[in-house]
């Protein structure tokens, strides 16, 4: 190992951008002893360090599984194309950041999916450390290799390279299956007989070992079902879910790197899931029920966090932040403690319908951050129809509250290619941005101030995505998509307003990985060979290749994408549970065409979407300004 | 309360940029709780100044700054916290409290030392070695391009150049260095280096490392350490 580190630090580090990235030794890594443990995990992250060092759940199962007695756990990132080169010439493998050890010497290595654009790196990253990629030609001299995260929802298109993913919240199933790789290894002296392993693992709710799964398609190609292939495997993997987040672990002593990473602050999780329930979004459906933590823990965190880190500033994450129930006092007692540390707060995800002016008070009271919203549809038919319960008005207060308080730029996120979108909808979004605008003019000049308000409008095209009401919508074809954002882009000409948008033909590509199935693997692994790698990234995304390799296994990306499905269909992530069922995700499709809208259930009462009764959990709320035990939390 | 430390940039930390030091050890500071003063402004950042910023790949073994505190705690006190807060790519050395804020560290600090491996493409003799050290000190003027804003630019280094020495090791050729750095100008190790190739005729000296021994204030001819002067 001593030796490997030695020839990356003087032959190779010198000549590469960041070199940081790949030398480790930050503050409160976490190196334990190889040889006193009894299983041995590689977390792989398939993007450079400074996205993957951002990572909230990487930090969790980090520490989480170093801090087990007879476990350790280290880390890699995909390398940058330059680091890549020079090791392929040198011949030196994939390697972890701790210990500088090739990556085939761990017993199991977990990929986390965070988006279906990454799965290409997986694949390169498994190359580069010498090991076979496809599942079924690997034996058992090599590592078990996982995935979890919120990708492994639909798991299919990685199943040709999985051994087994993880459903649902890792800190739940990551210390089981790993006592049940360490038990098999120690009952045969430390070899794993892969077929047997992986059949007692596949008892573990919440773990999938595609292995024991076979897709069944009938004659004209379409999908019949997803079949378990022996007796004892379960016909349905349901997901895991923390059910106390009180009580679940959350690291204290994160590592801090040397490098500027992407989220490069304390990150503190104030709750978990989403009920507002966008049409929409996966994340929003698949990590319900919310659960919120208590002040006082949070508190405590926070205290913990910046002493352990030397961080100055906070970031208060979640999927909606503003909709922590105690989120004003939270933030004003945060900064009262720490103001003269200077320690800023971030709220990232902010909510046009629950920003208030005292919580954009506070939270420029040591840093001013930037503000974003998210209104996400240009008219509110449309925003009635994806069930972003926001309105115009909502919108217009913020832009008034935030203007008044200080603020002078502000970014407004929307999507383009909605189900049942018009022109309508697209002039919308120029006319809200116009609106923000003339309304930050009004309140500058109000106060006598010469300066510009600033605003920019970011547009993403809408991916449809399993486990959410839109799974069976089609996308707009990438032609549309493009003459769409062309329409906008003229229809926005104003100095004052930047205009970005996305790359559509890498939505469409991710529009068809998100969707796929089994037989995507093949397009997988032929892209890669093809040189295909860093997708997400501009400077390495290589559409033409892409579009060579589908052709070349007589498949179309754009039909794929466009593809729409009917009530009766089966999905290729049928096989997966994730709580909330298919027939509601259905009546939302239906209620979605209807412009009717659905009430988050913290307000509205049970909307019956199924996850409670079915994973038996709650939503946990904490009241205001009263101490709430945590085994009688606020139930709805 | 103002306070002068000494410390190094180690194996660990050679990759680290001037402004990954900055970030690095201001959470060093924080973790060891010491009482910061900040600037002000909109976004407040810690009174601390630098002497001379290091390049990245370049390990030391005397860098130094000037740090400022809003009240006043026992120097012991704050060394053992700090030493326990460090990252393994930054160690700390030393601790002295400043008296008065006088002359700034980067106005302060005028020379540096540095170490400097290279294996040449020749294979030298002790007295190669010798005789090429002393054909550099012993010309008066020697001209490098640098490229800045406005494009290329030829500076003189020699007068920068207060000593120079070298050994044989295995198949290496070890330099010592005392350079001018500062506000009157910088030379740094390589250009020296180029020099030593280039007035000799040696084709090509590969540099495998260089390390930073110290930096130093040069006052009437003598070296002195930024903690000895205030």
């Amino acid at each position: 190992m001593e030796s490997l580190r030695q020839l990356i630090e003087d032959e190779i580090l010198p000549g590469v951008t960041k070199p940081l990235r790949y030398v480790g030794n930050e503050y409160n890594v976490v190196k334990k002893d190889w040889d006193s443990v009894k299983i041995r995990m590689l977390f792989a992250f398939p993007d450079i360090y400074e996205v993957g060092m951002s990572h909230l759940g990487m930090r969790i199962l980090y520490h989480l599984v170093n801090e087990q007695k007879d476990a350790l756990m280290e880390r890699v990132f995909a390398p940058w194309t330059d680091m890549e080169q020079a090791m392929r010439e040198k011949g030196v493998p994939l390697f972890s950041l701790e210990t500088y050890r090739p990556v085939r010497d761990f017993d199991c290595i977990g990929f986390t999916l965070q988006y279906e654009m990454s799965y290409t790196n997986i694949l390169n990253m498994l190359d580069l450390g010498k090991i076979p990629l496809l599942a079924r030609e690997r034996g058992n001299e090599y590592p078990l290799i996982i995935a979890g995260g919120p990708c492994a929802y639909n798991p299919e298109p990685l199943a040709d390279f999985m051994d087994l993913f993880v459903i649902g919240e890792g800190e739940e199933v990551l210390p089981e299956i790993l006592q049940v790789i360490a038990e098999h290894r120690r009952q045969r002296q430390g070899k794993m007989e892969k077929a047997d392993l992986l059949r007692a693992l596949a008892r573990i709710r919440g773990v999938y070992a595609p292995a024991f799964y076979e897709p069944v398609y009938c004659q004209n190609a379409v999908l019949q079902g997803i079949r378990a292939t022996e007796p004892n495997i379960a016909p349905r993997i349901v997901k895991r879910v923390v059910k106390d987040l009180e009580q679940a672990y959350f690291p204290l002593r994160p590592i801090v790197p040397y490098l500027e990473i992407v989220h490069d602050r304390v990150m503190l999780e104030v709750l978990r899931g989403c009920s507002r329930g966008c049409r929409f979004c996966q994340a929003g459906m698949v990590y319900r029920p919310v659960r919120e933590r208590k002040e006082e823990t949070l508190k405590a965190q926070a205290g913990e966090l910046l002493l352990s880190t030397g961080y100055n500033e906070i970031s208060l994450t979640s999927l909606s932040t503003s909709d922590y129930t105690g989120i004003e006092p939270l933030v004003k007692d945060l900064l009262d403690q720490y103001q003269r540390d200077t320690i800023g707060i971030s709220l990232p995800s902010l909510r046009v319908d629950s920003f208030s002016l005292s919580l954009a008070k506070q939270i420029q009271r040591v840093r001013k951050a930037g503000l974003t919203f998210a209104p996400e549809a240009g008219t509110q038919r449309l925003r009635d129809v994806i069930n972003k319960g926001v309105t115009e008005e909502n919108l217009m207060e913020v832009a008034e509250t935030a203007f008044r308080a200080g603020w002078t730029q502000m970014k407004l996120y929307f999507m383009i290619g909605l189900p049942t979108e018009t022109r309508e909808d697209l002039d919308g979004i120029a006319d809200l941005a116009r609106k923000v605008l003339d309304r930050g003019m009004k309140v500058l000049r109000g106060r006598g101030s010469f300066q510009q308000p600033k605003i920019t409008v970011s547009v993403s095209s809408f991916v449809p995505k399993p486990h959410t009401p839109f799974q069976w919508e089609g996308q707009d074809s990438l032609e549309l998509l493009r003459e769409k954002q062309q329409y906008l882009k003229n229809k926005i000409r104003d100095k004052r307003i930047t205009f970005n948008y996305h790359e559509a033909a890498l939505s469409m590509l991710e529009a068809v990985f998100a969707k796929g199935d089994r037989r995507l693997g093949a397009v997988l692994l032929e892209a890669w060979r093809r040189g295909c790698k860093f997708d997400s990234w501009s400077e390495c995304f290589r559409y033409e290749t892409w579009l060579e390799t589908f052709q070349a296994k007589g498949m179309e990306p754009g039909i794929l994408a466009q593809a729409t499905g009917k009530e009766e269909d089966v999905l290729p992530w049928d096989h997966i549970d994730m709580g909330v069922t298919k027939d509601y995700l259905w009546q939302e499709r239906t209620k979605a065409y209807q412009m009717a809208t659905t009430g988050d259930c913290r307000e509205h009462g049970c909307q019956e979407c199924g996850i409670c009764q079915g994973l038996d959990v709650q939503t946990v709320l904490q009241k205001k300004g009263e101490e709430k035990d945590a085994l009688t939390p606020q139930v709805l | 309360m103002l306070l002068r430390l000494k410390y190094c940039k180690t194996q660990a930390g050679r990759f680290l940029s001037h402004l990954d030091q900055v970030r690095t050890l201001e959470r060093a500071f924080r973790r060891a709780k010491l009482p910061l003063a900040f600037s002000e402004g909109y976004n407040p950042h810690p009174k601390v100044s630098y002497g001379s910023a290091l390049a990245v790949g370049v390990t030391s073994d005397g860098e130094y700054l000037d740090l400022e505190l809003r009240e006043a705690l026992p120097l012991v006190k704050i060394k053992e916290q700090l030493i326990s807060s460090m990252p393994p790519a930054l160690q700390l050395l030393e601790i002295k409290e400043l008296h008065a804020r006088t002359v700034s560290l980067s106005a302060l600090i005028n020379l540096a030392r540095y170490r400097v491996d290279t294996i040449c493409s020749v294979s030298l003799t002790f007295r190669q070695a010798q005789e090429a050290i002393d054909k550099v000190l012993s010309s008066t003027q020697y001209l490098v391009d640098r490229r800045g804003k406005n494009g290329l630019r030829q500076v003189e280094i020699r007068a920068g150049i207060y000593a120079l020495h070298g050994w044989l090791e295995d198949s290496k050729w070890i330099l010592e260095m005392d350079l001018r750095t500062g506000s009157t100008g910088n030379v740094k190790p390589e250009e020296v280096v180029q020099m030593l190739v280039e007035i000799n005729g040696f084709g090509m000296c590969e540099i495998i490392r260089v390390h930073r021994k110290g930096l130093f204030v040069l006052r009437d001819k003598e070296i002195k350490t930024p903690l000895e002067v205030e």
